[in-house]
């Protein structure tokens, strides 16, 4: 709940109420019921005699289920009820809500009950940018049903209303005229079902992608108790109490971020965020799938099959599609269906692509699935191509990228997405195609990745051979072009001109994730990552102090985001920094305390001493998948945890204040095994600052 | 792994003004299609022209591509109007937005359609290029802000 708001989800259908449970969208207002991107209800209100009900309380039970306790009347001044009614809300291929009614009086009560009930069928874009419609609506009863529908062409879209008792039925609702007796309750339940529709001229009967979530529901229900998920994770025992808390609030917001395809109804995926972006992002499920792997290493195999099967064959400029690409968001809502949006998918990123190899091998180091990797085979391999064929669009061996579609693309296709990320030391934006330093990170280790993979498992030992000479030769070439030789670290970007964009910024931790930092280099880095001009003592800001663009609170400018800070910490391991890699784990950890065990996308890049506490970025997304699998892989870094063979290797750098720790049941190729370790490095000292 | 074409059923040649004709002999012929390899699904198209409907059996096994008029057990059938199936096979209507906007019906696997749409074309006036842009023009453009 927040800002008086209560979402329930399940998938990519969700409902945004306030906190009486009723719906009163406007066209820019994003409550509603949600379904494939799509609004079926911007009003849902209910009423007693024409009266609206005040909220006593509310609770989320769980992320799918939400019950109001509601008495009559909307004065200030409170006056013992004689009546009360409680709505207890579930989604499910839309939604199922239970109304309640007590009569408290000692004399039978004859009440009208009503529900308001109309849909705009906004695409979650049109909610977004207030876009107007180009349809025509239509509501109508039909077969004890209020059915409301939207049609432009051949795209449909309805709403399915019907109640367990007996309602009386027009376009605007339905109402109910009951009697409920002394001391008794009356109780209906209401279902509401998003449709799609089948074309007029078809035969076909597809119910539209709507549809297909209601065939599979149930079965996906009985898989997916959120006790036998947690139960399937690890166990986390810890001497400082508030880790478990995080843990198993990672564990539950992970689950209510489970997202399946229509082609895999089975299976789950991280979806990027909650509401707004429950759908398949190439770059925020990968990286999510990263961090998630040593606890359930069924996001990591589902997302690579998802983005195998939608990736790029062709040339489309509309969606910034080449041939081995990896897409970037995929959308099913009416701009994208009449190709007002590209997202059919939108392939514009240009990580995304590197980073599937890069997940592809963590992922058979961990699980030993081989057939995975010889099914992705092909996949891996024009992912490859993509990076020589067409990421070099400077020309320089280098990937880069520069949106082809130049009205709804995206400009910056890193992670640092907004318009002012990348940015000289005085402040100017580089022109494009732009070359940030770390695509070549994730392209050396993409390289170096599958040349394992092409030798153990592919038996292309001419491939691998070819792939290590082209790694080497990459990090050569990058660590000449790309080092600030005054400032001792990487330049965040190389312009199109192969000029150095010379700014500090965190995107120099990630190059430790992969690899590609000279060792001679590293200890610069790590020194830049822990000093005063990046760290804040929570975390690594986005952008060092001193930049032109700094500022505590801006976005990607000087913000710290916990999953930025988790894929440095595990760069900071992987070069040998093991207590500067604590330091990390403890103030971002120490952060996810304050933040009740979830963290958000972003906070202040403040300095730990002056705020005291971390000061949360607004955005309206959460929990968000990578933020909530940041303190995960911040656990596994912290225990050491590698794989290595059909071994897991355990060597644990813990901050002193989690004391002992222990994650028991790992699995992976090894079935099950323990991580045990104890709290020595004392990070007071960077922490302090 | 040879490539099975029901006896009598192979697909003639097509006229000149028929893309889908053309589309389906084209895959046909190919044979082997690399983003196919450990994929194998068979799709059924049912292409309404007017009254008529032309029926294109598509078999995939593990990369390999068969293409026929046969009827036959099929994971998905995909059903479409010619004209519509013109624009998809020639990429002018992009086949996941045509599914979206309800000009494509799809029965049974849509796991299988979503496969076959790697081999479908990108726009015709797509080009991959685009013309880079200087920090000038970038500054400029945020000047005003």
């Amino acid at each position: 709940m927040s800002d008086g708001l209560v979402q329930i989800l399940e998938g990519n259908t969700f409902v945004v109420s306030d906190e009486r449970g009723d719906i009163e969208a406007s066209p820019t207002d994003s409550t509603g019921l949600f379904s494939f991107d799509t609004r079926f209800l911007s009003r849902w209100v209910l009423t007693v005699n024409g009266q609206r009900l005040n909220a006593l309380s509310t609770d989320d039970l769980q992320y799918f289920q939400a019950r109001f306790f509601l008495v009559p009347g909307t004065g200030t001044v409170y006056v013992d009820a004689k009546l009360s009614v409680i709505r207890l809300r579930e989604v499910a291929d839309g939604f199922h809500e239970e109304i309640r009614v007590l009569n408290h009086e000692n004399a039978p009560v004859d009440l009208k009950i009503r529900i308001d009930a109309a849909s705009d069928f906004a695409d979650l874009f049109e909610v977004k940018d207030a876009l107007a419609k180009k349809g025509q609506y239509q509501a109508r009863a039909e077969g004890g049903s209020l059915v409301l529908a939207y049609r432009r062409e051949t795209f449909g879209r309805q709403t399915w209303i019907s109640s367990s008792e007996p309602a009386t039925i027009d376009e605007k609702g339905l109402s109910f005229g009951i009697t409920v007796p002394a001391h008794g309750e009356w109780m209906t339940e209401l279902n509401v079902v998003a449709a799609g529709e089948a074309p007029a001229d078809s035969t076909a009967g597809l119910a539209g992608p709507a549809g297909h979530g209601h065939r599979h529901r149930v079965r996906r229900d009985m898989a997916r108790g959120l006790a036998k998920w947690i139960g399937r994770a690890p166990e986390l025992r810890c001497d400082w109490e508030p880790l478990e808390r995080i843990y198993r609030r990672c564990l539950t917001d992970l689950a209510a971020l489970r997202f399946s395809t229509l082609t895999m109804p089975d299976r789950a995926l991280p979806a990027a965020g909650l509401p707004w972006f429950m759908t398949i992002f190439g770059r925020d499920s990968i990286f999510t799938s990263l961090q998630t792997l040593p606890f359930c290493s069924e996001l990591a195999s589902t997302t690579l099959r998802a983005l195998a099967e939608r990736q790029g064959t062709r040339i489309d400029d509309f969606r910034d599609e080449d041939p081995g690409r990896i897409m970037h968001e995929v959308r099913y809502g009416e701009l994208t269906a009449f190709e007002e949006r590209p997202h059919s998918p939108y392939y514009g990123s240009a990580d995304a692509t590197p980073l599937f190899v890069v997940l592809l091998d963590e992922y058979e180091l961990w699980t030993g699935d081989t057939r995975l990797v010889r099914d992705l085979e092909q996949a891996a391999r024009a992912a490859l191509n993509w990076i020589d064929e067409y990421a070099d669009l400077q020309g320089n061996g280098y990937v880069a990228y520069q949106r082809r579609n130049a009205t709804t693309g995206l400009e910056n296709q890193c992670w640092k997405d907004s318009w002012e990320s990348i940015s000289y030391r005085n402040g100017d934006l580089p022109g494009f195609p732009r070359a940030t330093c770390e695509l070549q990170g994730y392209a050396y280790d993409a390289k170096v990745r599958a040349a394992r993979l092409a030798r153990v498992v592919w038996k292309d030992p001419v491939f691998a051979a070819r792939l290590e000479e082209e790694a080497a030769d990459l990090k050569r070439r990058f660590n000449r072009d790309f080092w600030v030789a005054d400032g001792g670290y990487f330049a965040v970007a190389l312009d199109a001109d192969g000029r150095q964009v010379d700014s500090l910024a965190s995107n120099v931790g990630h190059l430790l994730w992969s690899g590609i930092a000279d060792k001679s280099k590293a200890r610069s880095i790590a020194a830049h990552l822990l000093g005063p001009r990046l760290f804040s003592g929570w975390g690594v800001r986005t952008l060092a102090e001193g930049e032109a663009r700094y500022n505590p609170i801006g976005y990607h400018v000087g913000a710290v985001w916990p999953f930025d800070n988790s894929f440095i910490a595990w760069g900071l391991r992987r070069y040998g920094f093991r207590e500067e890699a604590a330091c990390i784990a403890d103030g971002i950890l120490g952060a996810a305390e304050v933040f009740d065990g979830r963290l958000p996308e972003a906070f202040g890049g403040y300095a730990r001493s002056v705020t005291r506490y971390p000061v949360r970025y607004p955005t309206a997304c959460s929990p968000q998948a990578w933020s909530t699998g940041a303190p995960l892989l911040l656990l596994r870094v912290a225990l050491g945890l590698e794989p290595s063979g059909d071994n897991l290797m355990v060597d644990p750098a813990l901050p002193e204040r989690f004391g002992r720790l222990e994650l028991l049941d790992v699995p992976g190729r090894w079935k099950r095994v323990d991580a045990l370790g104890r709290g020595r490095v004392d990070t007071s000292r960077l922490l302090r600052r | 792994m040879p490539v099975v074409h029901a006896a009598g059923s192979r697909p003639g040649r097509p006229d000149a003004a028929d893309p889908v004709g053309e589309f389906f002999t084209a895959l046909g012929r190919q044979r082997h299609i690399a983003t196919f390899e450990r994929e194998s699904a068979t799709l059924r198209f049912d292409i309404a022209d007017g009254e008529r409907v032309r029926r294109w059996l598509v078999i995939v096994d593990n990369g390999t591509v068969a293409v026929s008029h046969r009827n036959g057990r099929a994971d998905a059938v995909v059903r479409m109007r010619r004209a519509d199936a013109e624009a998809i096979v020639t990429g002018r209507i992009n086949a996941q937005a045509a599914m979206l906007r309800g000009l494509i019906a799809c029965q049974g696997s849509v796991g299988a359609l979503t496969m076959f749409q790697r081999c479908l074309p990108g726009p015709p006036d797509s080009t991959g290029r685009v013309a880079p842009i200087t920090s000038e023009q970038v500054m400029a453009e945020r000047r005003p802000r």
